[in-house]
């Protein structure tokens, strides 16, 4: 294994080697990258090392109004510890404490997690229920912003053009004190370590009764990208989470597996992950 | 005649390791285990599976765990490292950590055990960290299931786990 660095300090730095750079790509916490260059002898591509930059926007965790902005270098573990995220945003607390070893955790980036494009990327499966925004930079120091339904074009793919980096994503706060139903379930074939099977995120804010006026729901490692079950949060839209019918689950559960197109591998069948994925869909009402 | 290109662009690096500064000349693609073990010659941190899945390369990074074998070495720049010889202390004796799980048996063959230490050091300093100025809100110690999900990446093959939650269990008891 062997490859070119370089390691900007500061945003100018940044921007400037991306405008220089023919054939890059970008390394921050490597625990996925390094995997991949290590099969490699010599790789044609210099790596945009982030680990080093210090820009607030890139690292920082900030509430903003109308939400939180998540630099896309904070790590699993800081969101795990983030007080505001546990309180508002449970879905992503728990994907990301759900993610990989506590090893793994201390250095992995959320910004990792969404641009690896991985069907079953954990934190980007609750961004995706949390109805996050993707706000990217241009080599030209434009910045351009793009909602998470559209940021995944395929296994491994993203709308992210060559000279564009992920800066940070901002989670929507609909309103502060909402009572909140929000959670994210991840089956697979053992506890740790563990690329799901199928996984499933869901936020749901409540009024005084428990009727349910906003329902973001999303899947994982069930079809080609993450996926936003947008027919299935419609369908409970206005229902009661404590009453609503054993009819009304099915139908749900049976509109979130209409997102679904798995494949078989290694880890389970299709078959399997639709079932799984329909008896979970139900159980968030449990 | 053109001769092929090698890469073999090299970083000069410092930080502190054990506390002690050290600096070094390395490759960009070197991993800090491999600096750690080859150029630094401590040889207690393990290579196991070098892909992030056992944790016996285990080190500490200002305070908090992670996997040396997929760290960059040039990230490295600035940090404050411990491994498990800077566990020990000058005198050669062993840190709590060690001491407990000697106390318990909690070692057989011992590949993982230097990683496995510094992952329990890591969840003893985050523990500190948290309670620090928490005054009343300070959190009791972990249940064995936070043990076990803390511990999570590291692998061990000869002991079954049930000793080391239990030398663990038994270092947070003492802190109180």
């Amino acid at each position: 294994m062997d490859f070119k660095i370089t390691s900007p300090k500061n945003k100018a730095g940044l921007l400037k080697a991306m405008q220089e750079g023919k054939n890059f790509r970008f390394g921050a916490g490597y625990t996925d990258l390094l995997m991949e260059l290590k099969k490699q002898e010599e790789t044609s591509f210099t790596i945009i090392n982030l680990a080093q930059l210090n820009d607030k926007t890139f690292t920082e965790i900030n509430t903003i109004s109308g939400g939180l902005r998540i630099g896309s270098l904070a790590t699993a573990a800081e969101i795990v510890n983030d007080k505001f995220i546990t309180q508002h945003f449970p879905a992503l607390q728990e994907a990301a404490h759900s993610l990989a070893s506590s090893q793994i955790r201390e250095v992995a980036t959320i910004g990792g997690n969404l641009c690896t494009a991985s069907p079953s990327g954990d934190m980007a499966c609750a961004l995706m229920a949390l109805e996050a925004q993707c706000e990217i930079l241009s080599a030209n120091g434009k910045t351009r912003t793009v909602p998470i339904s559209g940021f995944f074009t395929g296994p491994r793919k993203t709308v992210l053009q060559k000279k564009e980096v992920l800066r940070s994503v901002l989670v929507p706060l609909l309103e502060k004190n909402r009572k909140l139903h929000s959670g994210f379930i991840k089956v697979g074939t053992r506890r740790s370590m563990e690329c799901s099977v199928v996984s499933l995120a869901y936020h749901i804010h409540l009024d005084r009764n428990d009727s349910i006026v906003h329902a973001g729901v999303a899947i994982g490692a069930s079809a080609p990208t993450i996926r936003f079950a947008k027919t299935a949060c419609d369908l409970i839209s206005g229902n009661n989470l404590k009453t609503i019918s054993q009819k009304d689950k099915e139908e749900f559960a049976a509109k979130v597996v209409s997102y679904a197109s798995p494949i078989t591998d290694i880890r389970a069948t299709a078959w399997y992950r639709k079932e799984v994925l329909f008896n979970i869909s139900k159980s968030i009402f449990e | 005649m053109k001769k092929k290109q090698k890469i073999a662009q090299r970083h000069k690096i410092s930080f502190k390791l054990n506390s002690k500064d050290v600096s070094c000349d390395v490759k960009a693609s070197a991993v800090l285990m491999d600096v750690i073990r080859d150029v630094l010659e401590l040889k207690g941190t393990k290579p196991g599976c070098r892909e992030g899945e056992c944790g016996a390369c285990t080190v500490l990074i200002n305070g908090s765990p992670i996997n040396s074998c997929l760290f960059l070495a040039i990230n490295a720049e600035g940090k404050k490292i411990t491994t498990i010889e800077g566990l020990t202390k000058e005198d050669g004796s062993l840190d709590i950590v060690q001491h407990e799980l000697v106390q318990h048996g909690a070692v057989q063959c011992g590949f993982c055990t230097s990683g496995m230490a510094m992952s329990i050091k890591g969840l003893m300093n985050q523990h500190e960290k948290s309670n620090r100025g928490a005054g009343k809100n300070k959190k009791g110690q972990p249940s064995r299931e936070e043990i076990k999900k803390h511990l999570e990446g590291n692998l061990c093959r000869c002991t079954g786990y049930v000793k080391i939650i239990d030398a663990t269990e038994k270092l947070f008891v003492k802190e109180k």
